[in-house]
């Protein structure tokens, strides 16, 4: 194998493909990145076993083949060098790489070795294609509530689904909840829970020169294209719960705001509720048009802090102050609103009417 | 025996290649069959089934001729340990009423319930008899056991949620059961009415004759047929045809004929003729074991005391009990908790709000009055003339029942000085609702109005 690339599109691929490859194996080709050329480009690719990422770059090559390399060692090598044409040739299972007065050689596992990567029969398959700013955000709206407690598997990912014709993501750990709808309409029928480590794995990948992201779903894995990347993983073994009965469909008490109010006084009450686990008890009042939030430090001090709201109903919960602002960082529009009924039941926080696609439902604590 | 097989054949391949690349692929493998086309051999992810399809398939095929299996092809699939993609409790709905409608009736709009289908989840087996439908079932039996010449025409009818649909579809498919060649066919009185004016908008022919050549005609929610003179002459025509032939027609409703007010005569007439019955709402123990055997459907067993909460706390109808019930289920299933008496405390919370609680005395007066077209002023005075009096006593029944308030301000609510008038008249009213099936009907009625 020889070939030259440019230095950039070598080690960016370089990079993605380290943060795959899996350094903790008893297989220690894991722990290598597989460079192999394919036609008139190199493709450079990584799998834990879980995930599998490849990436094709363009390159000028003269001899067709392939190797493996430990990841860390190459990756850092060719991020420090300067960014020029890299020259890359292997004999006997050792690769040398030159670029500007660098020269070195790392040895190297045979090709043949390394797992084969999956493959995914696009005929059968079901597929998305999805604007990147959409997908991006729809995940980071999610990816939050899912949970990383590996006792419960299925709760680790994030489960995307149709429903009554239309694609939604969702997520839950036990005490909070995201729905997100990414695709208003579709005929295709899906049902699969994507590891979080998937899925940021793909947020790490895109960048903003991307238009559109290609989905692919078969029964056990999913993959996803982006561009000239590939990034494909299993899915989590399990039935989702059938989460949408949570969803309360009415709200005793709804209260509008804006976003940076409501943000504001929860970041102010949650410096008061550090020693409670981030508890803070919110009071929805109708009469003053208030919504106030106190928190109790017990050997500090206390806290209440207000904002002017549109207030349907009184009433009053206590939640987990931490919980409120990773939701409020994801709502997107200018208002937001909350609706909650009692100590007990589920509260819900959306967007102003244009971003209804999304809902985040926080478990109260119990007070 | 597959199993101690590929033991060894797994024995023979640990020899052959490097222990990490053992302990990696061959780890949580499995043979799942073998015959002489095909042996099917289980991997725990995507990735081994491409790494076993390119680099392990010819050495396992050599192993298995050793021992005696030589497959043509090797399959490799991933193992799922029980992953269900369309699980029951995978098809999920927007709210609670539609998360039932797949438990107890398909609503009959749904495009799933296509005319003609019978949906063969809903058997006598799985209906659950009480003192509050027994009758219907009791019909609906027999109207199975001999089609067309017991009850003919069956009209159930009863509140919504109640298992009308259910013992409807039942008498459908136990006589597809018996007899698997008779033309069962189901449809609801909308889709009746759509294809009816279908046949007329595009001239086409045979719409007459589709529902004269079946055996057995369902036909739900017959209400919506009502104000629609047309079409109701299009049904009695077709009720002519079958009846005449001793061909067996069930009708539900939510109302009985008499009190379809826009029915026309000869249809009303002939709705009676057969064998009207009505479907109560289930009492506590009914409601007990719904929850029993629905949970238990679901495979979770519930205590005692967490089914009698739950059916103390749901009277509507059986559709908001399996809601309820359903919500408990999912709650505890993400928390990961078990569904005891508490989680369900915590959530049926939602569940009355589902129905707005704040019905005041004033509403239930006035509704009541309107029901029976007096004024409130009337219905408090007092006048002690019979049309007055009854709606009168009602009101007072129902601030009871609703509310819970105490006899001396029903009384007082109502303009009575005396406290035992209310005592008397709910009395009276209970005792009613027990022998009258008008004033059955009226509560009923009432009732259902003021949770518009």
């Amino acid at each position: 194998m020889e070939l030259s690339v440019t230095q950039e599109n070598l080690a960016r691929a370089l990079s993605a493909a380290s943060r795959v490859a899996s350094t903790k194996t008893q297989l220690p080709i894991l722990s290598n990145i597989l460079l192999r050329t394919e036609g008139h480009r190199l493709m450079i690719a990584a799998t834990n076993l879980e995930i599998a990422t490849s990436q094709l770059i363009g390159a000028k090559i003269v001899n067709e083949g392939a190797i493996t390399i430990p990841a860390r060692l190459i990756t850092e090598f060719v991020s420090n060098l300067p960014k020029t044409t890299v020259k890359i040739k292997v004999t006997d299972n050792k690769l040398s790489i030159k670029a500007d007065g660098y020269v070195s050689t790392i040895n190297g596992i045979l090709a043949d070795d390394f797992p084969e990567l999956p493959t995914i029969n696009e005929k059968t398959a079901v597929s998305y294609s999805i604007d990147t700013g959409l997908l991006k955000q729809a995940i980071g709206q999610t990816i939050l509530t899912a949970s990383n407690d590996s006792t419960r598997p299925v709760l680790t990912g994030v489960y995307w689904h149709s429903h009554e014709g239309a694609l939604y993501l969702a997520a839950t750990d036990g005490y909070r909840l995201s729905e997100k709808k990414l695709v208003a309409a579709t005929k295709s029928e899906v049902s699969a829970i994507i590891p979080t480590s998937t899925l940021q794995e793909v947020l790490r990948t895109v960048n903003d020169d991307i238009n559109e992201i290609e989905i692919l779903f078969d029964e056990t894995q999913v993959r996803f294209r982006i561009s000239d990347a590939e990034i494909t993983s299993r899915l989590i073994d399990g039935s989702f719960p059938d989460y949408r009965q949570l969803i309360p469909a009415k709200s005793e008490s709804t209260i509008t705001l804006p976003r940076s109010d409501f943000t504001q006084i929860t970041k102010v009450a949650g410096l008061f509720a550090r020693e409670s686990g981030g508890s803070v008890t919110i009071t929805a009042d109708e009469a003053k048009s208030k919504l106030s939030l106190h928190s109790i430090a017990s050997e500090l001090g206390e806290n209440t802090s207000e904002a002017t709201a549109n207030v349907t109903a009184d009433g009053q919960v206590t939640l987990n102050s931490r919980y409120l602002i990773e939701a409020l960082n994801v709502l997107e529009g200018e208002t937001v609103i909350f609706r909650f009924s009692g100590k007990l039941s589920p509260c819900v926080l959306s967007a102003d009417q244009k971003d209804s696609d999304y809902q985040h439902i926080i478990m109260p604590l119990k007070s | 025996m597959q199993h101690s097989l590929w033991q060894s054949v797994l024995g023979e391949i640990e020899l052959t290649v490097p222990h990490a690349t053992f302990v990696t692929w061959f780890k949580n493998t499995e043979l799942l069959e073998t015959n002489d086309e095909l042996a099917t051999i289980a991997v725990p992810n995507i990735f081994a089934v491409r790494q076993f399809q390119v680099k392990f398939a010819d050495q396992i095929q050599q192993v298995l001729a050793k021992h005696g299996i030589t497959p043509k092809h090797i399959d490799f699939v991933v193992k799922t340990g029980g992953r269900k993609i369309t699980s029951n409790r995978e098809t999920t709905a927007t709210h609670q009423s539609d998360a039932t409608d797949r438990l107890l009736s398909k609503s009959p709009s749904s495009s799933s319930a296509k005319a003609g289908s019978l949906n063969p989840r809903y058997t006598f087996s799985n209906f659950i008899v009480g003192s509050s439908n027994d009758l219907a079932y009791t019909a609906c039996q027999a109207v199975a056991q001999y089609p067309g010449t017991k009850y003919n025409p069956l009209f159930l009818y009863g509140g919504v949620g109640l298992g009308k649909t259910h013992l409807a579809q039942a008498v459908g498919n136990e006589i597809v059961k018996k007899q698997p060649d008779a033309r069962v066919v189901y449809i609801s009185s909308e889709t009746f009415v759509k294809e009816f004016l279908e046949s007329i908008r595009f001239k086409k022919k045979g719409f007459s004759d589709k529902y004269r050549n079946v055996d057995v005609l369902i036909i739900d929610d017959m209400q919506f047929i009502a104000n629609k003179e047309k079409t109701q002459e299009e049904f009695f025509h077709t009720f002519n045809a079958l009846h005449q032939n001793n061909k067996q027609i069930i009708i539900t409703s939510d109302k009985p004929p008499r009190s379809i007010p826009t029915l026309t005569e000869r249809l009303r007439s002939r709705f009676e003729m057969g064998m009207p019955i009505d479907i109560q709402m289930p009492d506590f123990e009914t409601r007990c074991a719904i929850i029993e055997v629905k949970a238990s459907l679901s495979g979770v067993e519930l205590e005692r005391e967490t089914i009698e909460y739950l059916a103390n706390n749901v009277k509507t109808n059986i559709r908001e009990l399996e809601g309820a019930l359903n919500q408990l289920l999912a709650y505890s299933e993400m928390r990961g908790i078990t569904p005891d008496i508490t989680t369900a405390e915590g959530l049926l919370g939602n569940v009355r709000r589902s129905r707005p609680q704040h019905v005041t005395s004033k509403q239930i007066i006035d509704k009541t009055a309107k029901y029976f077209s007096l004024s409130s002023t009337e219905i408090c005075s007092a006048q002690r003339d019979k049309h007055i009096v009854t709606p009168r006593q009602i009101a007072m029944y129902l601030l009871r029942s609703e509310l819970h308030l105490s006899f001396p301000k029903i009384a007082n609510e109502l303009g009575r000085k005396d406290h035992t008038t209310a005592i008397h008249s709910i009395e009276k009213i209970e005792k009613s609702i027990k022998l009258d099936m008008m004033i059955r009907e009226q509560v009923a009625e009432i009732r259902e109005r003021l949770y518009v």
